[in-house]
């Protein structure tokens, strides 16, 4: 089997073969195909987390046995997506959930056949034939030395995004080359005896200046790019993005309330009884949570996405009605280790999107009283029917 | 035919003066309500560019600073019914000594923010008052205590309890007495654990006080039927409505549950064709008289000369023992002849604490039959146990000095008893006295220790206001300071060792199991219960008891002399809530003034003694009070409102108006309202302020509020309203109507039913963060109510007729505001909604002088955290009761109403998530929610059969001022009176 393959190579081997899957990950973000010595083993490190091999029910249930208990294709499927398989509607799957307290089994990058050795591994009951465990640690090491590189990349890509938003290059470009060709005109050339060089030059300026203030202006009290540091090193990243644990998991008002919730320290003490060391900050972050129990003191996270007072904004009817992503306005969380205001949550931004959105018209029955622009659908004289059309550019669908 | 309809005396010659010259009409808005430099302005050019470089370099300094870092702290553990941005509505019960209402409590983020009627309650039936709805502000009151006192300093509760345990049993090795001094008690286990606790105390008596006392009634009810109760009356089954001083509709007993019943028997919706007749006769002019059909002034020492001549004249025919009297001053034969017609469909009450009167009362419903009918013996009414005897006997037991210690829970005698010197001589020989105030008020600050009480929404507790019908009081917010509920102190003091929540548990459940009102498990009843909020449980009696007829005979009336009549204003009532700014700024709804209790005269007397508005008289030298010409106030009488001249309530409640309490007259010594002969005497040159909003809304002479009587609406049910089809025929216009899809709201209001009471006023005041403005700037015509109640009087002043017409923002399709607006802050909406942005707004005023309506309302201060303006909004605690959907909008913005637009979009959103249609109804704005005579509906009127839509369909419906064909989405629906054509 793999395991065999695995033991014939040399520690130099694979710290090269290392070293080009990161490159590989970084090009193609693909999964780490990690070396396979002890493969499973670790790979059940991250099982540990939550279950034991004939030790009792941890935060899931004892995997001793499981194979013989499941069927394989059904394992694959859980292991490596359960949340996707729970809102397939998968019975057994959401069985399982509920019997465990609805807390969600991360998502795994896994292939099958890496799945396949951990069910193999557990029905061994943990143990690897003469297993070299020397290969671990470098590999865990290498493994976090990937994500880092990776978070570095998103780092650079918002900075960038925000630099070329905010700089005026061009503009700045364009005055000093202005600027010098008209120091140099009269310091040495005296050539140009035309005013409506000045003029243009004093023009320029004016414009480039009126632009400055106006677009400092108008962001004067948005908060776009606003990345704060947090009490505590979460990350989304690892969260969401890693382990696919669904937003509404944790934000689980969002699609009840008009606030999204910060989830109560017992909501990440579901799956933090059990992970109680995180991969890169070690114990130190997670330990924050503890002390907050501990203390009665909830965690002071603080707001990004700040709106205005005399804003009505309602997560509910944008998740729940609009069945929008929480992505579209928060941009792309599972790719943060630390929360950023991708959006300027302008009423701009907000009234452009109620332009070209359309409303679950056919598929929410409340919109059934709009008779006159089912009529309208119907006869073919509209194809859509958008936010905007139902008064979602009025002032008091969002000020009052 | 054509009558003239006048909003005050001003007004009223007005009128009749412009028939002979026209007169400039007086301006809506005048300067001279401005101090000088107002009108000037103080500042010259150099201080305008000044202030001009000051404010930008501010600017600029401002906007570089940093955001301001906002955090979002989670709970530690979220209880899974707590969802942030999502209200929970807790049932429970409002009690505070003299009225009772069912209630919701809506909760947001755990804090109470608003008070809804609870429509499970078969008693309010989801009707509140005035007092009910501002009561959430009293939780949130700066004058609470928040700690334990003991000799006026701040204790623990360890210590206090300690010292009180030690004193208790010092005093009962004493031999002396403790009484137990308190309001009337409606709650049966408060009751239980009193009953407890006298037995526990052999030496301790307990007396129940009013201040307003109606033992009378229980006294004559004793005589007649062997009961000393106060039995339960049915307003709706009565087709002839007679009450004397009783201000059913306003303050007497249950005037929510009153009015819910009233105004059911007079609707006329949906081709009704009769309703109910209502005769008031009365000393001062009531929110009842001003609503009745027929109403009568009489002076206080007439009422039993025309109670007695009514029964003369109803035995006379029944052929029972008539009895000599002198002849009536008002002629009594259309109230006989109409009672007789509608024998046991019809009720005689009378609010005067006098046997005498009662008895008389009694008899004439018993010749009437109705006892069983209107009225029920078998259930009665709880409220108003006081007894003023006992009261009497323990004032004098004080001042003799053998009472050992006194507990004074939930009374102020020291302000509210009418020989409060004597009370208080009597407190100094008193060793232990407690006090269980949540308040430093009179009768507390003069105890040894105040045991502070939780506020009622902090509480546990049940109530039973009539047998039967059972109510629980639940907290709806954890303590906010270190208060202890007056019952666990009571427990604590008994060395008991469980809390009033579990000990009323206990309660229910022996009382329940013993009486079978469950079937299953305890608990599941429990929950159900405190759920609901109220509990009714089936009375076997069916028989009522006996009539024992009693010698009715007159006392003897007073000598000559100006009448004093004490009553209660609805919003203070007897000075419970007097540091409410809520209540105090809500204007009477007779005499529409805020802020002040003033001397009411008739206009006779002013033109005798030549007293005009504001000028000071001083009663029986005793104080200094303004005068208000009261037009319907009878010859020979002057009206006062209990509940002022406070001098311990707080910031907002002290020393406004005076106190009427010392005035009550006394007849075989019981205590009563009208009555005490008076010397009023002018204070030449001198005058004194009164806040009233009466003439600034005036809408100048036009066709406003429509009205018919029954016998001319039965002929044509277009009658007062011929002007509506005149203008919908003459409405023409080139434009296109406006097409609404889906939705378009609309409002209606019944004039028949509105009485006026201005719950409405607060409710929506309490809904929409509408600030208190204060005495002051509500005398310069700037009150921010965005839903007022206009007073309209017709016919004579010394008997006017009154009329009550709720005005808000009507929404109109074709809004004047709209148009004049330079920055489109006000719009319409594809809802039909009239919209207001206030960031938009710049605070030209345009619309508002463009409104024809005169709705909307300027922002002329900032009222959230300043100084000048001391109320709710200036108060960290205070601003706890603001809707946080609602924003607090800030100076130089124009406000009006928004239809409740959180309401609608919040509801909008629950049908989108369960994917359904909107359900009728399910919408309600804050005023139609809580209206006790449920005048007000509101709906969407694309929808053919929603009530909003049934309402416009009526014959009765117009448009306010429908003339200027402003298309408004809120209708009006004729005042119908019962009277003779």
């Amino acid at each position: 089997m793999i395991i065999n393959g695995a033991l014939k190579r040399n520690i130099l081997k694979n710290q090269v073969l290392t070293r080009i899957s990161i490159l590989i990950l970084l090009l193609f973000s693909s999964p780490f195909i990690n070396s396979q010595t002890l493969e499973d083993e670790k790979n059940f490190q991250q099982c540990k987390a939550c279950h034991t091999i004939g030790g009792g029910k941890l935060v899931g249930p004892d995997l001793i046995g499981i194979s013989e208990r499941r069927e394989e294709v059904w394992l694959i499927k859980f292991i490596q997506n359960s949340q996707e398989l729970i809102q397939s509607g998968d019975e057994l799957a959401i069985q399982v959930f509920n019997e465990n307290m609805k807390i969600p089994m991360p998502a795994h990058n896994l292939t099958d056949d890496q799945v396949r050795g951990i069910l193999a591994y557990i029905a061994s009951g943990g143990k690897v034939a003469g297993a070299e465990t020397a290969v671990a640690p470098e590999s865990t090491e290498a493994s976090s030395t990937e994500m880092e590189a990776a978070e570095e990349t998103v780092k650079l890509l918002a900075e960038m995004k925000r630099d070329s938003r905010r700089n005026m290059r061009s503009t700045f470009i364009i005055m000093v080359v202005l600027l010098l060709i008209s120091l140099f005109d009269l310091v040495v050339t005296k050539l140009v005896k035309a005013r409506w060089i000045h003029i243009i030059i004093i023009l320029t300026s004016l414009t480039i200046v009126g632009e400055l203030i106006f677009v400092e202006a108008t962001s004067l009290g948005r908060q776009q790019y606003y990345q704060p540091d947090q009490p505590v090193a979460f990350s989304h990243k690892v969260h969401a993005g890693q382990n696919k644990i669904d937003c509404q998991y944790c934000h689980f008002t969002a699609d009840k309330s008009m606030y999204a919730g910060i989830p109560p320290v017992e909501t990440c003490m579901n799956c933090h009884s059990q992970v109680k060391k995180g991969k890169k900050t070690g114990i130190e972050e997670i330990a924050k949570i503890y002390a907050a129990i501990e203390q009665k003191k909830p965690i002071e996270w603080v707001k990004v996405h700040n709106l205005p007072d005399h804003v009505y904004f309602n997560h509910a009817q944008h998740v729940n009605v609009g069945k929008l992503e929480c992505q579209q306005c928060h941009g792309e969380v599972e790719k943060m280790d630390e929360i950023i205001q991708v959006n300027d949550l302008s009423m701009g931004w907000c009234i452009d999107c109620h332009r070209t959105q359309s409303v679950q018209f056919a598929n929410n029955k409340f919109y059934e009283q709009y008779t006159q622009l089912h009529q309208k659908l119907k006869n073919g004289e509209r194809s859509a029917v958008t936010v905007l059309d139902i008064g979602g550019d009025e002032c008091q669908k969002c000020h009052y | 035919m054509e009558k003239i309809y006048w909003q005050s005396l001003e007004n009223y010659k007005e009128n009749q003066a412009s028939v002979l010259e026209k007169r400039e009409p007086v301006p809506e808005f005048s300067i001279e309500g401005l101090d000088e430099s107002e009108v000037k302005g103080k500042s010259s050019r150099r201080d305008f560019l000044k202030m001009l470089g000051f404010s930008v370099s501010a600017v600029a300094l401002v906007s570089s600073c940093q955001m301001p870092v906002r955090k979002a702290i989670p709970l530690l553990n979220q209880p899974e019914e707590l969802i942030p941005g999502i209200p929970n509505y807790f049932a429970s019960s409002f009690f505070d000594g003299d009225d009772y209402c069912s209630i919701l409590v809506k909760t947001r983020e755990n804090r109470p923010i608003k008070i809804e009627g609870n429509d499970l309650s078969p008693l309010t039936k989801g009707g509140t008052n005035a007092k009910v709805q501002a009561s959430v502000l009293n939780l949130y009151d700066d004058a609470r205590l928040k700690n334990p006192y003991l000799n006026g300093n701040e204790t623990t509760w360890q210590e206090l309890d300690e010292e009180i345990s030690a004193q208790l049993s010092q005093i009962k090795a004493s031999g002396k007495k403790i009484v137990l001094l308190t309001s009337t008690i409606i709650s049966p286990s408060t009751v239980a654990l009193i009953n407890e606790f006298l037995a526990n105390n052999p030496h301790a008596q307990w007396v129940q006080f009013d201040p307003v006392s109606m033992a009378a009634m229980r006294k004559a009810n004793d005589l007649n039927f062997g009961q000393p109760v106060i039995p339960n009356y049915n307003f709706a089954k009565a087709n002839i409505i007679v009450g004397f001083n009783a201000d059913y509709l306003g303050t007497w007993l249950m005037p929510t549950a009153f009015t819910k019943q009233y105004a059911a028997n007079r609707k006329l919706n949906g081709g009704k064709r009769n309703m109910s007749r209502s005769y008031q006769f009365e000393s001062t002019l009531s929110l009842t008289g001003s609503n009745a059909d027929y109403r009568y002034g009489i002076k206080p020492s007439d009422e039993g000369v025309v109670l007695l001549n009514l029964y003369n004249l109803i035995a006379k025919s029944t052929g029972a023992e008539t009895y000599p009297t002198e002849a009536s001053p008002i002629d009594l034969n259309q109230v006989a002849s109409d009672l007789l017609k509608n024998k046991g469909q019809s009720l005689v009450v009378s609010g005067t604490n006098d046997t005498g009167i009662q008895l008389i009362v009694n008899a004439i419903n018993h010749q009437l039959t109705n006892y069983g009918k209107t009225i029920d013996l078998n259930t009665p009414i709880n409220l108003k146990q006081g007894d003023h005897e006992a009261v009497e006997a323990l004032v004098k037991e004080m001042n003799s000095g053998t009472v050992g210690g006194l507990l004074v829970y939930n009374v102020n005698p020291a302000y509210d008893y009418y020989q409060a010197e004597a009370f208080k001589s009597g407190m100094e020989k008193v060793g232990l006295k407690i006090s269980f105030s949540d308040t430093m008020n009179e009768t507390a600050k003069l105890c040894t220790a105040v045991c502070t009480n939780h506020n009622y929404l902090e509480s546990w507790g049940d109530a039973e206001p009539i047998k039967g019908h059972r109510s629980i009081i639940q907290p709806a917010i954890r303590p906010i300071f270190n208060t202890r509920q007056f019952e666990d102190s009571l427990l604590a003091w008994m060395g008991s060792n469980i809390d009033f929540s579990s000990y009323m548990e206990k309660n229910w459940e022996t009382e329940a199991t013993d009486l079978g009102w469950f079937s299953g498990a305890f608990t599941q009843f429990w929950n159900q219960t405190k759920h609901d909020g109220v509990f009714s449980y089936p009375i076997n009696t069916t028989e009522q008891p006996a009539f024992a007829a009693q010698p009715l005979k007159l006392t003897k009336p007073a000598g000559n002399g100006i009448e004093l009549v004490l009553y209660e204003k609805i919003a203070i009532g007897t000075g419970k809530h007097t540091n409410n700014p809520w209540l105090l700024e809500m204007p009477d709804p007779i005499t529409k003034a805020t802020w002040d209790n003033y001397l009411c005269i008739s206009s006779k007397y002013a033109t005798e003694h030549g007293l005009a508005l504001e000028d000071v008289v001083s009663v029986n030298g005793l104080f200094e009070i303004p005068v208000l010409i009261q037009p319907g106030q009878p010859d020979g009488t002057v009206a006062l409102a209990l509940g002022f001249g406070r001098t311990d309530a707080g910031k907002a409640g002290n020393n406004v108006g005076q106190n009427g309490f010392p005035l009550m007259n006394t007849v075989q010594g019981a205590p009563q309202l009208a009555g005490k002969v008076v010397t009023i005497e002018k204070v030449n040159g001198k005058t004194y302020p009164l806040a009233l909003t009466q003439m600034h809304h005036d809408m100048e002479g036009r066709p406003i509020v429509r009205e018919t009587t029954l016998p001319e609406y039965l002929q044509d049910p277009y009658s007062g309203n011929e002007q509506h089809l005149f203008d919908e025929k003459h409405n023409v216009t080139l434009y296109s109507k406006v097409q609404y899809d889906g939705l378009h709201w609309g409002m209606s209001i019944d004039l028949n039913s509105c009485t006026g009471c201005s719950n409405c006023v607060i409710a929506c005041q309490a809904e929409n963060n509408v600030a208190v403005i204060g005495k002051e700037q509500v005398r310069n015509r700037r009150i921010m109510h965005w839903m007022r109640i206009d007073r309209y009087y017709s016919r004579t002043e010394d008997n006017p007729e009154v009329y009550h017409m709720p005005v808000m923002c009507q929404h109109c399709d074709n809004a004047p505001c709209e148009n004049v607006c330079p920055v489109a802050a006000t719009n319409h909406s594809t809802e039909g909604l009239n919209q207001m942005a206030y960031n938009r707004c710049i605070g030209t005023r345009y619309c508002i002088n463009n409104c024809p309506y005169k709705v909307r309302r300027f922002n002329w201060f900032e009222f959230t955290n300043n100084n000048k303006f001391d109320f709710n909004m200036n108060s960290e605690l205070g601003k706890m009761v603001l809707n946080p959907d609602v924003t607090v909008r800030q100076r130089g913005v124009v406000e009006k109403c928004s239809l409740c637009v959180q309401r609608i979009q919040e509801k909008k959103l629950v049908a989108k998530m369960e994917n359904r249609e909107l359900r009728e109804g399910e919408i309600k704005v804050a005023c139609q929610q809580s209206c006790p005579a449920d005048a007000i509906q509101f709906g969407n009127l694309l929808k053919k059969d929603s009530a909003v839509s049934l309402m416009v369909k009526e014959e009765r419906m117009y448009h306010l001022l429908e003339h200027l064909h402003t298309l408004p989405s809120t209708s009006y629906l004729t005042k119908v009176r019962n009277t003779e054509a």
